[in-house]
């Protein structure tokens, strides 16, 4: 008799359920660890930007419809430079207190699009010195504008290609 | 004893069935029944399926930047969100690749000495010749997963990076057959 009731609590403890407050505690620790981590993250975001590529010269005998636009948009000391293969821009100076005229660029931009509104690169030129926050403003200025029609933001050049130097 | 119940006064009958409900309701709380098996099992489905999500979303996040006095991000209007890619950071002291200290920062230069070509030249050699063994892994990793090794790099620089650097080092960057380029910015909407 005494044997049968050992036999019957062994059984009753092996089908017993499992404890599952440790792995409860283990899930709590992480969700909360987690939850602080995921309120401390920063929003990041990312700039597209390529060095030129060198490729082998397409056939000589087709001749292209448009002229290329060849676009290079360089950041100097003074303020912006516009440059294609009709010549070079007057030159969009910096604003009176010297910062450099983002939104004059956009406009003028906006009216070189509409002239070439297929055309999608843009090379990009600065100054040695030029800290790499005009870059990043420079080219946020060279990717959309908004339109005044629709109100809509379009793509002016977003295809940046860095020069100086990396040839 | 129904006869007797009947017998009674209103009050002492109100008493009465106060003490039963005294007694019932100390019964129910020493009933052991009820309070030890507390149901866990949906709280834990629940629990789990909020640890899969936020686990999912942690990694998700591509890229994890320590920002500190050395290193702040240009705030940009992007859209793009980062893609997971070699980082190369360039902080205001030290030029890192995958975290790893590559070359000293002074002033905005790096050390003429660590330059192929001296003070003007645009190859700096530990960078090359780092990222060349990580695009060695990057190719071997893109053979026997079957896909392509599209070179391409996270850059991270602090916001006061001067140009010149920048391009010196997307030049060694693009030395060693990485030729696209992710800038890191914040992502502000002004």
């Amino acid at each position: 008799m005494r044997h049968m009731r050992a036999e019957f609590e062994e059984a009753e403890e092996e089908t017993g359920e499992i404890n599952l407050v440790p792995y409860m505690d283990i899930v709590t620790n992480i969700i909360i660890f987690l939850l602080a981590s995921v309120i401390n993250q920063v929003p990041l975001g990312t700039v597209n930007v390529s060095s030129p590529t060198f490729g082998a010269g397409g056939g000589g005998d087709s001749q292209p419809e448009k002229p290329a636009l060849n676009l290079t948009i360089t950041v100097g000391a003074t303020g912006f430079t516009l440059a294609g293969s009709g010549g070079v821009m007057p030159p969009i100076p910096k604003l009176p207190n010297g910062d450099y005229d983002y939104t004059a660029l956009t406009a003028k931009l906006t009216e070189i699009k509409k002239e070439f509104s297929d055309e999608t690169k843009a090379t990009f030129n600065a100054d040695a010195v030029t800290p790499y926050d005009t870059v990043v403003k420079t080219l946020d200025a060279m990717r959309y504008y908004k339109d005044d029609k629709d109100q809509r933001e379009k793509e002016l050049f977003p295809d940046v290609v860095f020069a100086a130097g990396i040839l | 004893m129904a006869t007797d119940r009947g017998n009674l006064s209103p009050e002492v009958a109100a008493r009465l069935a106060g003490k039963k409900a005294i007694r019932s309701y100390a019964r129910k709380l020493s009933d052991p029944e009820d309070i030890k098996d507390l149901n866990i099992t949906p709280m834990m489905d629940m629990m789990t399926i909020i640890l899969v999500f936020l686990l999912k979303s942690f990694t998700s996040s591509a890229t994890l930047v320590n920002l500190d006095q050395n290193l702040s991000l240009p705030p940009s209007m992007t859209r793009l969100a980062p893609k997971q890619a070699v980082p190369v950071t360039i902080t205001k002291r030290v030029l890192l690749v995958e975290g790893d200290a590559v070359a000293p920062i002074n002033n905005g230069r790096i050390d003429p000495q660590l330059k192929r070509d001296g003070d003007n030249g645009y190859y700096i050699t530990p960078l090359v010749e780092i990222l060349g063994k990580v695009a060695r892994r990057e190719k071997k990793i893109a053979e026997v997963t079957g896909q392509k090794f599209d070179g391409e790099l996270t850059i991270i620089a602090d916001k006061t990076t001067p140009y010149r650097l920048l391009t010196e080092v997307l030049y060694s960057c693009g030395q060693a057959e990485y030729a696209n380029y992710r800038l890191l910015v914040l992502k502000s909407r002004e």
